[in-house]
């Protein structure tokens, strides 16, 4: 995502925060074997 | 690492299955779905302030199926332009109406249309007329060029086949000096070629 972002023309892009999403669903065993999360994002024009 | 849609996907199909799964979403939010739903699961996992959530129409709040939290990167500037993208029932939206303030707009983007309704009658319910909906595809958004202090999205940028038009879009629509703050999936593993199929885990 961030080299995407990049691509894209932002500057100081980053990931910060992330959450265990999928934690209680009925994912939670796929999210955890790809280590699936959230995660948040800022980056500037 | 990020998803990125496999070339042998349907896209056509993927923005169809996307649209049905949050159409179901927005009908019944306490339905059997692969994700949380509700104001408690944003609170208890991804942080937000119960009591502000509880203070919102229950319309707006029910359906909302976040992954992140976009309020706790930065704040908001009071009086500013927002858009939210895939603004689901626009819980999001709520919250970034009050911050922003009735000199500001926050304008909601999203494609189904059950959504929208939720969104459009929270909005009102809450009294934020400074905050619209508005009924686009994410990559063709309705928003002049340079317009847009603060992009926020809330799970949604992963669902876009082709994440690269939408990100240049996304440039497109933010002033200079503006940003983007917003939640999304992230992958820590390869996935497997039958999981980067499984149109399943994309409506998620």
């Amino acid at each position: 995502m961030i080299e995407a972002l990049q691509q894209a023309g932002f500057r100081s892009a980053r990931a910060n925060h992330f959450f265990d999403s999928f934690s209680g669903t009925t994912k939670e065993r796929v999210a955890r074997k790809y280590e699936v999360r959230g995660a948040n994002f800022i980056a500037h024009k | 690492m990020s998803i990125e849609c496999p070339v042998s996907l349907d896209r056509e199909k993927l923005k169809s299955e996307v649209r049905a799964t949050y159409a179901k979403v927005a009908e019944n939010p306490q339905g059997e779905f692969h994700f949380h739903r509700g104001p408690e699961y944003a609170a208890r996992l991804l942080g937000y302030d119960l009591a502000e959530l509880n203070a919102l129409p229950q319309i707006a709040t029910a359906p909302f199926a976040g992954v992140g939290n976009p309020f706790l990167m930065d704040s908001l500037p009071p009086g500013g332009a927002v858009v939210d993208i895939g603004s689901g029932a626009g819980m999001d939206c709520l919250l970034a109406g009050r911050r922003v303030g009735p000199a500001g707009t926050v304008v909601g983007v999203d494609m189904t249309d059950g959504m929208l309704e939720c969104a459009r009658a929270g909005a009102n319910e809450a009294g934020l007329h400074h905050v619209r909906f508005e009924k686009a595809d994410i990559t063709g958004l309705p928003i002049d060029s340079g317009s847009v202090d603060v992009v926020i999205s809330n799970g949604v940028i992963n669902l876009a086949p082709d994440k690269a038009a939408l990100l240049t879009e996304l440039y497109r629509v933010v002033k200079p000096g503006g940003r983007l703050q917003f939640a999304d999936i992230v992958v820590g593993r390869e996935l497997s070629e039958d999981a980067r199929n499984d149109i399943d885990l994309w409506t998620g």
